[in-house]
């Protein structure tokens, strides 16, 4: 027999003022199953906790409800007090009488009348309801950051440096990201090489960090605290731990001609042997072996193997696939630039001196294709005057992207900055729409570049550009003073809109987490949980969640990394015990339930007879994975799956008792 | 209308008008505060703001020929408003000087710009205004001798209308401000 004790809750006059609460603990009391009703001012205050407690040891109750607030709010409180008296945690239920009734009706009498109807439905609900425990899942302390860029690098060392093993995977020969590849850094113009190196160096000799570059993560399984991952290696032909990285290699390689530089997009050549730039960590070349002559003609190149001291280049070492177990991933991949020349008008590809931004910086930097002396592509002159073009991409729903990049006006009033600072007597223009220096120090970076460095700023878009004898006519608009503008300039600078890194859904599918329509990963929520992915033990950091700038990336990357020693910090995971359960008695394997969930909890299992044959494969839920959403259930025709505390039977009477 | 900038020209007329106005053009946000407040924004071609910008890219022609630059009241509501502390009403003022200098005839205010000449040789040689002398010349150059006559009686009954001016005293320092500028 059900013994149920319900409580009424004023909230001070939040509820009192629109429902006749003693009305309501009258009509509850004479609910079948309903032992005693009473109304308080506060239940959630202490003395209102304590009825609670009291009437559920001297009532012997087997249920609670409480008509009070929603139970986002006071649902745990109440589970907490129950528990003290030795009740099951899931036989307290809330009926939301406030958010859902004194808040959003006025008429009094109607309200009451809905309050009683919820009242009533908890009362049945909380009948049915069975004993629920907790799941406990235990937890792999070890992590993995997929990015080697700024973000992953600054998760991996918060890790690391918490105790905790972390496994660094990075596609690219070297670590460092984009940031590796800019000059100087806005606002305060620190050298990015100087601030990353350090950095890139603590995470290859941290003893915490297992480093695997030219590598990419090819599988992911399991779920939070266990995750089963594959890596594929790709094969550098160099046998690494033999390797000084002294250079003698690439010095020695014929093919240094034909292929472009990825590192300095384009504005240089490297060799087939390689290492993207001189600082690279680690410092180990790769074999591209497309652009190689060994293995383009049948073997017969070998002079990197003929000079290398170690004698470390090996041909025939092949891709190696590498399985680790972790318990968290933070997914870090970064960022790519739009293509240009989806704007014809640009002449971008045409003109070779029509650059991009991340070009520009390749130009400035000391260890760059001009080594830090700004030359245009076409003739190496230096240029005088030069006009660089905002929003190329960004903030054009038509072209390219609707939303805004956030680091285009800040790197190109620093790129117009040190332009002014390198070349006296230059003249930089700035085609905007609008500047958006939100940052701290952004504003006043902004004020002097246009006031000390004279920078001159037009408001408006470029409409064509054209070449004339060496120099190119930009044609735009200002539209403050109203004018149509022409400048002849020997350099244009695109500021491209920033995408997501090529390849960044199959990342996202490949790990269960959700992306928006961009390629963007999307936060837990995006205010309130910006650190986790939609998926349990999976957090985000970086561009690859959004356009962010360095500050902001080195920020999510420790908030992810703080997130995964909390989540290390316990022995087990918990997660509540609403989730899914089938029965495996009914199941007829089917199968419907693992393709609507968008957990990939279900798994299949084979129930076996004592000679172990199989009998029958039923489906079975990963606790560490469900999520009590329910979609499961409607998708299943043999009604054998249900959500613990959401079952059929409680259902179907709340909706009866509608009917009384 | 189109414009070709010139780097050399727009860099002349940006330092001549910077020199002259002791301020900076690039310090101007381009928020409009002063078009906004001022009185006869209505009646310009050129929105105060926009005769800024103008400037600075260096449109010498439409700035110097603008009805703004005349119809300006140097009542100073921009420069007082001004969140950059800009010399608003002073660049008005800079660059009428610079199209009197250049002889340049405004096709539409001729009145106020003999006004504005005759106001100043006023100033130069009394050090103030002598009131019934600038009438009287404006009046002649204007040939307009008889417009307002019914005004003077009432004026002259309030003692706003003296009939013998006099020099301030430190007529000498007065040169002086008109020497440096010039
Ligand atoms: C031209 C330009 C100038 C800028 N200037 C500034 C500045 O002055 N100041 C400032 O604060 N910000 C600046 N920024 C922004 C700054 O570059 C970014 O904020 C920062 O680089 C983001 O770091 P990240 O680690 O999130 O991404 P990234 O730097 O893109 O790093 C991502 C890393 O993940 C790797 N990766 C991607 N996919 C995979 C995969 N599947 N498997 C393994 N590894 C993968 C990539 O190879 C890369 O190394 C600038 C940006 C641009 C374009
Ligand atoms: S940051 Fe500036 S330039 Fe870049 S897209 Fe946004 S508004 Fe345009
Ligand atoms: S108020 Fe000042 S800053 Fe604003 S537009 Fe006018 S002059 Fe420029």
């Amino acid at each position: 027999m059900s013994r149920i004790g319900v409580f009424v809750c004023w909230c001070g006059s939040n509820i009192a003022g629109t429902v006749d609460v003693k009305k309501l603990t009258e009509e509850a009391a004479k609910i079948p199953g309903v032992v005693e009703a009473v109304d308080y001012k506060y239940m959630c205050s202490d003395p209102g906790q304590n009825s609670l407690r009291n009437m559920i040891r001297e009532k012997n109750l087997t249920g609670v409800v409480l008509a009070a607030c929603s139970p986002h709010m006071h649902e745990n409180t109440f589970r907490k007090a129950a528990v003290k008296e030795g009740l099951n945690p899931y036989f307290v239920e809330i009926a939301n009488i406030r958010e859902q009734v004194s808040w959003v009706h006025e008429d009094k009498e109607r309200a009451t009348y809905k309050a009683m109807d919820l009242l009533k439905m908890m009362v049945e609900k909380v009948k049915r309801d069975r004993a629920i425990e907790d799941v406990r899942v235990p937890l792999t302390k070890r992590a993995l950051v997929i990015g080697g860029g700024i973000s992953g690098m600054q998760a991996a060392l918060d890790i690391a440096s918490g105790g905790v093993e972390v496994i660094l995977v990075e596609k690219e020969p070297s670590i460092g990201g984009r940031m590796i590849q800019l000059d100087e850094t806005f606002p305060t113009l620190d050298c990015s090489s100087c601030i990353m190196t350090p950095k890139m160096v603590e995470v290859s000799q941290h003893p915490n960090i297992k480093l695997y570059t030219y590598s990419e993560v090819e599988n992911v399984s399991g779920y939070i605290g266990n995750f089963n991952v594959k890596i594929k290696k790709m094969t550098k032909s160099v046998v690494e731990k033999d390797c000084t990285g002294c250079g003698d290699c690439w010095n020695a390689c014929p093919m240094h001609k034909n292929v472009k530089s990825e590192f300095n997009i384009n504005l240089s050549e490297r060799t087939a042997i390689y290492v993207p730039f001189p600082q690279a960590v680690p410092l180990v070349p790769v074999i591209d072996r497309a652009a190689c002559l060994h293995f383009k003609k049948g073997g017969k190149c070998v002079k990197c193997y003929e000079v290398c001291g170690p004698k470390c280049i090996d041909f025939t070492i092949q891709d190696e696939i590498i399985e680790e177990k972790v318990g968290a991933i933070v997914a870090a991949t970064g960022f790519d630039l739009m293509d240009n020349s989806l704007y014809g008008e640009y002449g971008y590809g045409k003109y070779k001196d029509v650059i991009s931004g991340l070009q520009f910086e390749r130009l400035l930097s000391a260890s760059g294709p001009t080594e830090g002396v700004i030359k245009r592509p076409s003739d190496g002159k230096t240029p005088q005057t030069i006009v660089f073009i905002q929003c190329v991409g960004s903030r054009d729903p038509e072209k390219g992207v609707p939303y805004c990049s956030k680091v285009c006006c800040m790197y190109t009033a620093k790129h117009a900055k040190l332009f002014s600072h390198k070349v006296h007597g230059s003249q930089s223009y700035v085609f905007y729409i609008d500047i958006r220096a939100t940052g701290k120090g952004y504003e006043e970076f902004i004020r002097d570049t246009i006031e000390k460095d004279g920078v001159v700023y037009l408001r408006g878009r470029v409409s064509k550009i054209y070449q004339d004898r060496d120099k190119l006519i930009i044609r735009g608009a200002d539209t403050l003073s109203g004018n149509q503008v022409e400048i002849a300039a020997d350099m244009v600078v695109l500021a491209t809109g920033v995408i997501p890194k090529k390849g960044s859904d199959k990342i996202a599918q490949m790990l269960g987490i959700s992306y928006d329509k961009y390629g963007f990963f999307t936060e837990s929520h995006p205010k309130l949980r910006p650190a986790e992915s939609s998926t349990a033990g999976i957090y985000l950091a970086g561009m690859a969640q959004g356009p962010r700038d360095i500050p902001e990336s080195v920020v999510s990357g420790s908030a992810a990394a703080s997130k995964i020693l909390g989540l290390f910090s316990k022995s087990e995971y918990e997660v509540e015990g609403t989730i899914a359960g089938v029965n495996k008695t009914t199941c007829v394997g089917c199968f419907y339930c693992q393709r609507v969930c968008a957990y990939s909890a279900i798994s299949k299992e084979e129930i076996k007879d004592r000679n172990g044959n199989v009998i029958k494969v039923v489906a079975n839920v990963n606790p560490g994975l469900c999520t009590g959403c329910g979609a499961c259930v409607n998708a299943c025709f043999s009604k054998s799956i249900d959500v613990k505390g959401y079952m059929d039977d409680q259902i179907y009477a709340e909706i009866r008792s509608l009917a009384i | 209308m189109k414009t070709i900038i010139n780097e050399q020209d727009r860099r002349n007329f940006v330092s001549q008008v910077e020199t002259m106005l002791h301020d900076k053009l690039a310090k101007c946000y381009q928020c409009g505060k002063c078009s906004a407040g001022c009185p006869v924004n209505f009646e310009m071609d050129y929105t105060p703001n926009q005769i800024i910008k103008m400037t600075e890219l260096g449109m010498q022609d439409p700035v110097l020929n603008s009805k703004t630059i005349w119809l300006c009241v140097s009542c100073n509501t921009c420069s007082t408003r001004c969140p950059k502390g800009f010399e608003v009403a002073g660049i008005m003022d800079v660059l009428r000087e610079i199209a009197t200098r250049k002889g340049i005839e405004s096709k539409t205010e001729k009145e106020i710009q003999v006004f504005h000449k005759v106001f100043l040789d006023n100033v130069k040689s009394n050090g103030r205004i002598f009131e019934l002398e600038l009438v009287g010349k404006y009046r002649l150059k204007t040939k307009r001798l008889f417009r307002d006559m019914f005004l003077a009686p009432k004026m002259i009954e309030k003692g706003k209308l003296r009939m013998s001016g006099d020099k301030v005293s430190a007529i000498n320092s007065i040169a002086k401000i008109f020497r440096d500028f010039e």
